[in-house]
């Protein structure tokens, strides 16, 4: 098969975490102004294009069942199985079942990854600051501290030609963005979350940024690959799920279009994660302006084919439920404003939220930004959904893709209901058939043996017969020679004498 | 339930208009994750494959149908009780889709109609055993699979080992039936048709029951009980409940489908007898509800994720560790091919391959007695034609001595 992907691109994401670290980076060899790389790794592409490709499969699969299709999951035909449908009024307790797992997940605790994207000075930090209660900066622990790099000066250096750097340095240069993760622990009445804010510090700072979103899809795909390759492992009892389940695309308040480098990077990432548009600081932005940008950019976003997370209805939602899930994806792209100071409100009450000469704009207060929604969305009521989909849909799209291209085939034949009538049949047939083998198999060997041990047995009769005429024959000859002998010896006697009555009678003995 | 509607209606008014001054900051709202898990398994709804095994007799429909309280399968009195056994063992399923308080749970009951009825039940266990393997093997399969959307997943969460009454001990079959069951999945034993003994008899039987399980080391399910409990007093109880539920062990039950009068007025499962009525769902009597509460109203889970996380994985780890010993494939990013299903243990077909041997061996002796017939028949023959020849010698011998008297005469 072709050579294993992923223990390769593991080291290409090392090499972008440690050389943030490296000054001397900062110094040397960034290229902006260049085009990618041709020979760089281009993987991400090929496989982004066909994600799309797949998708299409995907839906088109579900819209239509029973057609065919070359690629993908196609059930063979199953057995005609009973199932007994049953209403219980009684008391039996596997209702409880949902209580269960609210326990069990109480006990085990979340975990949430989240993708921040944005230029700098959109108030990514605060925002997560904001929703979490947190300080990130100080209380959680960074594995690279990338704050350096926005002072990289773009497309500066003359030193292009150094052919001998490394590729994954040189494009890491080209596109000036890092990824910086941290995470923190944080408690809520006894339930624990687990938050790993995934950072693109230098994303869309520099002058030519037509790249920025290379290293941020590695980013997604090495964390997809981690996740595969711990499912394949034999021991997979401390898998992790490292997965990003959500992308924050913060847009800058221009109340313009989305530029096409927002475009461009919603295309590339929206297969991957749940795609969660923000329009930040849009305390610059009056109401109308506000709602006309989020218009346009909610049509673009729709005309490039761009999906965004969409809270799941049940069809045990109550009406409530309902208008609140199709709000939270109709008010999509967010407008938001973050703020972790505490002021004083014109009631007199201390809130969070940014004091003006005009007035407070309130943080919490859901008439005066989307902020609650985003909450809403992320965190309250549908984390656990934007988790579900990262691993059920997502994550599934990549395996797949990966792992065709990987050369390993599906084999649909597995999929299939067991019955034990079916099993017993083929078990009979596969019986049936290893009899059959069995009896050729004997009565060849048996009739080889007969035929062998016949032919001996005739051999050795005829071999006896052959003998015996041999030695018959010698002894007749003998008997011959004798008789003709004494027949002489008896003439001559005679005439040597008389007639011998002695000899008439011998003569008549013999014969 | 209660905090599930706590957080309907915190999503639907705004924290607007609050009269008083909320906290600041509000909450993040990490405390309503949990209601979000249980608002997704409600909607999932739920499956939950159950094995039962023992010989037959011992009530196991009849158990069944008490435990979800509705007829999946009428108890076969023909086959079980007058009709000559049947002697192969094969596998029945019985598919449900349940609902309780508009949740939904797929049931399969997997029986072995005819475990342990033959005179020579050596092996009788194979067929479960196999059973759960192939299930493994099966899930695994599909998961390994490019495009595995769905799957079809017959995984045994939990199988429950018929115990018969008998108030000595338990008998060699059931010790290593167990002993491989146990090592597959979450196994549970229980004394059926526990109306025959009587409570000191039980008590007996019970500890005589754990002592071998425990000597024997066999691997009983157990509710999971964590030493670090909080000050939580919900935690507690359940620790509690967990402990007296492991006291009972072995749980022993009686089922019924009928229904009877108590003297009370209200209407039980039991049984009834001249001399009083036995309540399944009274714990003075047996230990059903225990049984209940544990199979399904709380650690339904456990048992799903401990066969999931542990006897599955357990299965797994064997199957690709042989697999890449024979080192066709080193790659470890690359999932690891199954080896090819093996074929079935059924007793008939071995019976019938005996039978072909048999067939054959009997040829062979029928004509390795021809051939030493024909053999017999050759060393006559050789004696006829030997005694043949020597006759002539015989003769040649008497012409010669008589050519030598005419020579002598001649002279």
């Amino acid at each position: 098969m072709s050579s294993p992907r992923i223990p390769q691109e593991t080291p290409h994401i090392k090499k972008e975490e440690t050389s943030t670290m490296d000054t001397s980076s900062l110094h040397n060899g960034n290229d902006n102004g260049m085009p990618f790389p041709p020979s760089g790794p281009t993987a991400t592409v090929p496989s982004s294009s066909s994600e799309i490709k797949q998708e299409e499969s995907q839906i088109s699969m579900s819209q239509s069942f029973e057609q065919p299709l070359a690629q993908g999951q196609v059930l063979p035909q199953q057995p005609d199985l009973k199932i007994i449908h049953r209403q219980i009024n009684g008391y039996v307790g596997f209702a409880n079942l949902p209580k269960q797992w609210h326990r069990k997940s109480h006990r085990q605790g979340f975990n949430l990854n989240i993708l921040c994207v944005g230029q700098s000075g959109l108030g990514k930090s605060t925002l997560i600051d904001s929703l979490f209660n947190t300080n990130f900066n100080e209380n959680a622990t960074t594995d690279i501290d990338a704050k350096i790099d926005s002072l990289n000066i773009d497309g500066t250096n003359e030193d292009t030609d150094d052919n001998d750097q490394e590729l994954t340095e040189q494009e890491e240069k080209d596109e000036g963005v890092k990824i910086k993760t941290s995470s923190t622990t944080i408690e809520e009445n006894g339930v624990v979350l687990k938050l790993t804010v995934v950072d693109t510090p230098g994303y869309g700072d520099s002058i030519d940024n037509s790249n920025n979103w290379i290293p941020i899809i590695k980013e997604i795909d090495s964390r997809f690959d981690q996740y595969l390759d711990a499912e394949n492992k034999i021991d997979r009892s401390t898998i992790e799920d490292m997965r990003i389940h959500a992308c924050l695309y913060f847009i800058e308040p221009t109340a313009h279009f989305l530029k096409e480098l927002d475009l461009e990077f919603c295309k590339k990432v929206h297969s991957k994660c749940n795609l969660i548009p923000i329009v930040s600081k849009s305390d610059i932005l009056t109401d109308d302006e506000i709602l006309n940008f989020k218009l346009r950019i909610k049509n673009q976003l729709d005309q490039a084919g761009i999906n965004l997370f969409q809270p799941p209805i049940y069809k045990l939602d109550d009406d409530e439920t309902i208008t609140m899930a199709n709000k939270l994806y109709e008010t999509l792209p967010y407008a938001v404003v973050a703020s972790t100071d505490l002021v004083k409100n014109k009631d007199g009450h201390t809130v969070r939220g940014r004091s003006y000469p005009w007035g407070v704009i309130e943080v919490d207060n859901s008439s005066h930004s989307d902020f609650n929604l985003l909450k809403d969305l992320l965190i309250k009521n549908y984390l656990e959904e934007l988790r579900e989909r990262t691993n059920n849909e997502l994550y599934e799209n990549y395996r797949s893709n990966k792992l065709i291209k990987l050369g390993i085939k599906q084999d649909n034949s597995v999929f299939k209901e067991f019955d034990p009538e079916t099993r017993q049949l083929e078990e009979k047939q596969l019986h049936e058939a290893k009899l059959t083998k069995l009896e050729t198999e004997m009565k060849s060997v048996f009739q080889q043996k007969v035929s062998e041990k016949e032919k001996k047995l005739q051999k050795s009769e005829a071999d006896l017969f052959a003998r015996h005429k041999e030695m018959k024959d010698k002894l007749n000859k003998q008997l011959k020679a004798l008789e003709e002998k004494k027949h002489q010896l008896e003439i001559s006697i005679s005439n040597q004498m008389t007639q011998s009555p002695i000899a008439q009678k011998k003569k008549g003995f013999l014969r | 339930m209660v905090e599930l509607k706590s957080r309907t209606k915190k999503t639907a008014t705004p924290p607007v208009a609050a009269p008083e001054p909320p906290t600041v900051p509000p909450p993040v709202g990490i405390a309503n994750l949990p209601n979000q898990r249980y608002k997704i398994v409600s909607e999932q709804g739920g499956y939950f494959t159950m094995m039962v095994a023992g010989e037959s007799g011992l009530g196991k429909t009849t158990f069944v149908n008490t435990l979800f309280q509705t007829t999946l399968k009428h108890a076969d009195p023909q086959r079980n009780r007058f009709s000559p056994l049947k002697k192969t063992v094969d596998v029945d399923i019985i598919r449900a889709e349940l609902e309780e308080k508009n949740f939904t749970l797929r049931v399969n009951v997997i029986d072995t109609p005819g475990f342990g009825d033959n005179v020579n039940n050596n092996k009788a266990w194979q067929p479960l055993v196999d059973f759960i393997d192939d299930q493994h093997d099966s899930y695994m399969r599909q998961e390994q699979q490019p495009y595995r959307k769905v799957k079809f997943d017959l995984r045994v969460h939990a199988v429950l080992y018929f115990i018969k009454p008998t108030g000595h001990g338990l008998k060699p079959i059931d010790i290593e039936t167990m002993k491989r069951l146990s090592t597959r999945a979450n196994l549970i034993p229980i004394i059926a048709k526990a109306d025959t003994l009587t409570a000191p008899e039980l008590k007996t039987f019970k500890s005589r029951i754990r002592q071998v399980i425990e000597a024997q080391e066999i691997r009983i399910f157990t509710p999971p009980l964590t030493n670090d409990i909080k000050e939580d007093s919900t935690e507690a109880v359940a620790m509690e409940h967990a402990r007296q539920l492991i006291e009972s062990m072995p749980f022993a039950i009686i089922g019924s489908e009928n229904t009877y009068d108590n003297g009370q007025g209200t209407n039980v499962v039991a049984r009834k007898y001249p001399w009083g009525l036995v309540e399944v769902e009274n714990d003075a009597h047996c230990d059903f509800r225990k049984l209940r509460g544990l199979l399904l109203r709380t650690y339904l889970l456990d048992l799903i994720t401990n066969t999931e996380q542990l006897h599955y994985e357990t299965y797994r780890k064997l199957r690709l560790e042989g697999g890449s010993a024979t080192g066709d494939n080193d790659d470890p990013s690359l999932p690891v091919k199954a080896p090819a299903r093996k074929l079935s243990h059924n007793p008939k077909y071995k019976e019938e391959e005996n039978a072909l041997k048999k067939y054959f061996t009997d040829q062979v002796k029928a004509e390795e007695q021809r051939f030493r017939q024909w053999e017999q028949n050759i060393v006559n023959e050789r004696t006829r034609l030997n005694g043949d020849l020597e006759e002539i010698q015989s003769k040649v011998k008497k012409l010669e001595e008589q050519v030598r008297t005419l020579q002598l005469k001649k002279r």
